[in-house]
């Protein structure tokens, strides 16, 4: 188990330190009995790679290679951010909400601008993934092991839509005989679920983006959509954030009123943590659209 | 002088240390350490010093051996560790020079 646990901290190392050490890192793993401790450190590592990449590490890799470990490392933080997001507009759809709303422009416009922006950050997602689907659809036909790969986000995608209709069936039953727990434990096996499927929507089109052939267009078309997903991403973050102060300002009752799948924390703590995760996401985000800069600038000269 | 480490227990002085007495690969380096200086150092505390003193340019990578790669410390890499040392050396001197003073005096 600890094996198994080290060698998939293994795969979150940085793309060009795993082509490096990648392999020397698993014959040592292989060599000595991996403990809680052995884990520990190679996800330490893992983080301490991407936060505090080795001098020169990323000239192991050609610039297409770094434009796509960018575009995914992009979509991957989009995944997470949407998690957020889409809690954020579960905590705020309820109806005192929106009376709030009317009385404080600040609620409604930050609310109205978080809207906005989702959108236009979704139509970003499709309008630069398109072109490398389409890429990696076509050579699917030709390749038998790349179908697999191409298949399994859409399945997950189903997978979760016909999760989240029986969760909407359950939620009708619950609302009908009195709110429990029931509901509050199915949620939160609905949120893992989707956090589950969105792991295989990242891990998959990383995979199917890596093996297939992409043309130069279309990939710095995903980069340029990623650099200004990665702005939208900033935009709604300070947008939320500024819904949270005048929440916990004007309408303080609200922003104390139990909130979460099992009514366990606040709805201010709530907000705290869906801009903290969506700060880090955007924070990524950033590192990962930087650091595929220069290889951008190489492609398209 | 380049910054290897802070302390005498750094992962970088341990590795380059273990490689002062010649080219090893990750396995080596671990085991070396570990009678040296009684640290077992993990996987990715070993390739995160590795892949940094390799970046610094004081060790570098001899070809692969099947799935393994030697490394060798550089002739910067040498300088470095040797200032390093005897920087440790005048201050675990100075250190004991005083504490048998001190102890002398009481």
């Amino acid at each position: 188990m600890t094996k198994r646990l080290a060698q998939i901290g293994l795969s979150l190392y940085p793309l060009a330190f795993r082509r490096r050490y990648g392999e020397e890192m698993r014959e040592l793993l292989e060599k000595r009995p991996a403990t809680f401790l052995t884990v520990l450190d190679v996800w330490r590592g893992a983080l301490l790679a991407h936060v505090r990449p080795p001098a020169g590490i990323a000239e192991q890799l050609d610039p297409v290679d770094r434009v796509r470990a960018s575009a995914s490392g992009v979509l991957a933080c989009w995944v997470a951010f949407a998690a957020a997001g889409a809690w954020f507009a579960n905590t705020t759809e309820d109806g005192p909400f929106s009376v709030a709303g009317y009385r404080h422009i600040l609620l409604s416009g930050s609310h109205e601008i978080v809207q906005v922006l989702a959108i236009a950050a979704s139509l970003l997602v499709l309008a630069g993934a398109a072109p490398l689907v389409v890429a990696a659809l076509a050579e699917a036909r030709r390749r038998p092991a790349l179908r697999l790969i191409v298949s399994l986000p859409p399945l997950a995608v189903l997978l979760f839509a016909g999760l989240t209709g029986l969760l909407a069936a359950l939620a009708h039953g619950e609302h009908s005989q009195g709110p429990g727990t029931l509901g509050g434990l199915a949620l939160i096996a609905w949120a893992l679920a989707g956090l589950a499927c969105g792991a295989v929507c990242v891990v998959a089109s990383r995979r199917a983006l890596f093996a297939a052939h992409v043309s130069r267009g279309p990939l710095l078309r995903a980069y340029a959509c990623g650099t200004l997903l990665t702005a939208a991403m900033a935009m709604i973050t300070l947008a939320v954030c500024l819904y949270a102060i005048a929440l916990m300002v004007d309408s303080a009752h609200l922003a104390a009123s139990a909130n979460g799948p099992l009514q366990l924390i606040s709805t201010s703590a709530s907000l705290i943590v869906q801009m903290t995760v969506m700060a880090g996401a955007t924070v990524l985000a950033w590192t990962s659209t930087g650091r595929g800069w220069n290889a951008a600038w190489q492609l398209r000269a | 002088m380049r910054s290897i480490g802070e302390r005498s227990t750094d992962p970088g002085l341990l590795v380059l240390t273990s490689l002062a007495e010649g080219p090893k690969h990750g396995y080596a380096i671990t085991l070396d350490v570990e009678g040296l200086a009684g640290v077992r150092l993990g996987p990715g505390t070993l390739y995160g010093a590795l892949s940094r003193l390799e970046g610094q340019g004081l060790i570098e990578a001899l070809p692969a051996e099947d799935r393994r790669r030697p490394y060798r410390l550089t002739g910067e890499g040498r300088t470095a560790l040797s200032e390093h040392l005897q920087m440790l050396e005048r201050v675990t001197h100075s250190g004991l020079v005083r504490l048998r003073a001190a102890g002398a005096t009481s």
